[in-house]
């Protein structure tokens, strides 16, 4: 067999996100909101890459501009070698079809008011030329898909449970054939056994219609389950990027330690792991040089890291370290 | 009831009517807490672990259904026989609790001060400036920096885990023996649930309390307690010494929980899954509650007649009478 060269479904290079935050007497700009800072990464067809952090690190709004839901400051996203960043509002609406995004919270994110046909039906009025029959079939599948019936068709949100309707929400995704989906924390309020089935279909699903998947997640466990592919995220950087299998046995940079040596877990009762001190900074404020360093273990008395340039270097083959991370510890 | 147990509940029911129905909350559950000891409950949602936790308190909504309540007995006094007033005191003296949502059970218009000397100054008969210095003394206790200026600030001042370190201050500043915390951490990241883990540890070792830990979080389970309650619907389903329930578990529901549960040591095992949902408390499933469920049900459904019931399979650990017979 020869050397197979994945094809990739999506190119991210240098995207920035800045908030402005406006306020004072002539509400001019204040500061910004800096969440995330110039990323570089590709996602290959066909795979689930993994997106960790805490709170506050980005997540949300990088999985939210690569799909324009949020418009990047600066950088490119490239699709089909085409950045998608340059396209106008016509381009980005036969996009929308093949870019989908499945929410956390599955209370806010339906329609109250809509039968669940209609909010599963919305996109294929929108971004098809198909009649209601076609509609109508094809809305009756995806149910079935997702482990509802059909005559859940009928009813309101407000009488599905939290992973009922996340089932919808899936199946609302899925009915447009989608390429790729963003997946931020889809799992994240539900309860463990209907977290498990959730994945469970997630996993089914991903097989079935070859998808592509954004997988964003705070809990590494769930992580570790469904990923092929993990990127590790602190205050809008990404400080390490690795296989799955990798970042778990062999994690590089002293944060992604900390995440994997805190996550509570029945059969490992380390008494003495270290525990971070201290908040995740303001991003308005980050800390100069190595983002981490004012909770870091490592970091050095003399306050080196305020100095130090952030960047991914590539430790092994696949598993990328921002520099500091690499050479500290 | 064993000679060193400080709590001991003894087939507790709460139920609620609501319309026309009855939602059998908390439907006969027992245990017995030890001084000094963390006791965890857990169970997915609606399984009744707040409204076990709310009941110790006597903070029950007013739509109770009159049953037989069972007991709870502190102190050689039924806390189910104690009137308000007398509830009160205990509320303040020996046993607190702590809400998932800090920011439910602090006032956002009071600043910490405020908030947490009214406790003091109304349980310990101290004035004004003697409760602001135990305040202040309670927060740096807790681990907020800079106690003197914090005890000034209002609760949307503070981030997340901030806020859940002040609520742990006001809790304990009674010096309660049982500190209950209702998904302490649950809102948390993982970082900061780490911290708040490691400080009620700290601050059991140093005070002595015990606590009953509320979770859905078999990992939490694993880190912080000495026993563990599995709960569902209502009903208890297997009770044991917390590495025991681990390595030795009974109920098909509690093996259930463990096989499906994340865990990062062991990359990509398949998705185990168990099928269904929580069925609703106003209308649970006769006999063995977990039967719509169990993946060893038996085909005949003999389970829908099954009187349900804890037995001690050995010292300590109880399973639920079905638990035990079938299922392997
Ligand atoms: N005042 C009330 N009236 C009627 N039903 C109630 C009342 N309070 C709680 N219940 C019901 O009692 C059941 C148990 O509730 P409880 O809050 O104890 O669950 P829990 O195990 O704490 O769940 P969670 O993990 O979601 O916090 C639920 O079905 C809930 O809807
Ligand atoms: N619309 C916005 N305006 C200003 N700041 C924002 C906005 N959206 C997100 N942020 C900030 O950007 C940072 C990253 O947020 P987010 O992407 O939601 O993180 P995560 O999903 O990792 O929790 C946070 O500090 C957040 O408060
Ligand atoms: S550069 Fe220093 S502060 Fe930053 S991660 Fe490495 S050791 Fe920690
Ligand atoms: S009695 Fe039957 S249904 Fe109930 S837990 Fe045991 S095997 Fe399952
Ligand atoms: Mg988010
Ligand atoms: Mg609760």
């Amino acid at each position: 067999m020869g050397l197979v060269v994945a094809t990739k479904m999506i190119e991210i290079r240098n995207l920035k996100k800045y908030f402005p935050l406006k306020g004072g007497f002539f509400n001019s700009k204040q500061a910004d909101v800096k969440a995330v800072e110039k990323v570089n990464f590709d996602i290959p067809e066909g795979e689930i890459l993994g997106l960790v952090g805490e709170s506050g690190s980005g997540k949300t709004t990088l999985g939210r501009s690569i799909i324009r839901l949020i418009e990047p400051s600066e950088g490119e996203i490239l699709y089909n070698n085409e950045n998608i960043l340059n396209f106008k509002e016509k381009d980005m609406r036969s996009l929308r079809k093949d870019f989908q995004i499945i929410f956390q919270d599955p209370y806010a994110s339906l329609d109250p008011r809509k039968k669940i046909f209609d909010i599963i039906a919305q996109g294929l009025k929108i971004h098809t030329g198909l009649n209601k029959q076609e509609i109508s079939n094809k809305v009756k599948s995806i149910i079935k898909e997702v482990g509802l019936q059909e005559e859940h068709l009928n009813r309101y949100p407000h009488e599905f449970s939290g992973g009922q309707r996340q089932r919808i929400g899936i199946a609302r995704a899925l009915v447009l054939e989608p390429k790729f989906i963003i997946a931020d924390e889809p799992v994240s309020a539900l309860d463990v056994t209907i977290q498990a089935q959730i994945l469970k279909l997630i996993l089914d699903l991903k097989e079935k219609y070859s998808l592509t998947i954004l997988f964003i997640s705070h809990d590494l466990s769930v992580i570790n389950q469904i990923a092929d592919r993990v990127m590790v995220m602190y205050l809008g950087h990404i400080v390490e990027v690795a296989s799955t299998k990798q970042l778990f046995s062999n994690p590089k940079h002293p944060y992604t330690k900390s995440l994997i040596a805190t996550a509570p877990q029945i059969f490992r009762k380390n008494e003495n792991k270290i525990v971070l001190k201290g908040d995740i900074p303001s991003p308005i404020n980050p800390p100069s040089g190595c983002v981490f360093r004012t909770r870091c273990p490592h970091a050095s008395p003399d306050g080196k890291e305020a100095k130090i340039e952030m960047g991914l270097i590539e430790v092994e083959p696949g598993h990328w370290v921002d520099r500091c991370g690499a050479n500290c510890s | 009831m064993k000679n060193d147990t400080l709590l001991s509940v003894k087939n507790l029911k709460t139920h609620f009517s609501v319309g026309n129905s009855v939602v059998k909350a908390v439907d006969g559950i027992s245990f017995d807490l030890e001084p000094g000891k963390t006791f965890a409950i857990v169970g997915e949602s609606g399984s009744g672990k707040s409204i076990t936790a709310l009941s110790i308190m006597g903070l029950l909504p007013n739509n109770l259904e009159s049953v037989d309540r069972g007991k709870i007995l502190f102190n050689n006094q039924d806390l189910l026989t104690l009137d308000e007033k007398e509830m009160r005191k205990i509320r303040g003296n020996s046993v607190s609790m702590i809400f998932q949502e800090p920011m439910t059970s602090l006032n956002p218009v009071y600043d910490l001060s405020f908030q947490i000397s009214e406790a003091i100054m109304l349980h310990q008969n101290k004035n004004k400036q003697e409760a602001r210095k135990i305040a202040i003394d309670m927060l740096d206790l807790v681990g907020i920096p800079e106690p003197q200026k914090r005890i000034d600030a209002f609760p949307h001042e503070l981030s997340g885990g901030m806020r859940q370190r002040a609520m742990i201050a006001m809790a304990l500043s009674c010096n309660p023996k049982i500190l209950i915390a209702d998904e302490p951490t649950t809102a948390l990241d993982v970082t900061i649930q780490a911290q708040i883990i490691e400080l009620m540890r700290d601050l059991q070792k140093k005070l002595g309390m015990a606590i009953i830990f509320i979770t859905h979080d078999l990992g939490v389970v694993a880190e912080i307690s000495d026993t563990v309650m599995v709960m569902y619907l209502g009903n208890t389903m297997e009770i044991a010494n917390t590495n025991k329930i681990f390595s030795n578990p009974k109920h098909p529901y509690t093996k259930s929980l463990i096989e499906i549960a994340p865990q990062i040591s062991e990359h990509k095992r398949e998705i185990k899954v168990l099928k269904g949902e929580i069925p609703s408390p106003m209308n649970p499933p006769s006999g063995c509650v977990f039967r719509t469920r169990c993946p060893h049900a038996s085909p005949d459904g003999k389970e829908a007649k099954i009187e349900m019931g804890l037995i001690e399979v050995e010292p300590g650990h109880w399973v639920d009478r079905c638990g035990v017979g079938c299922g392997n």
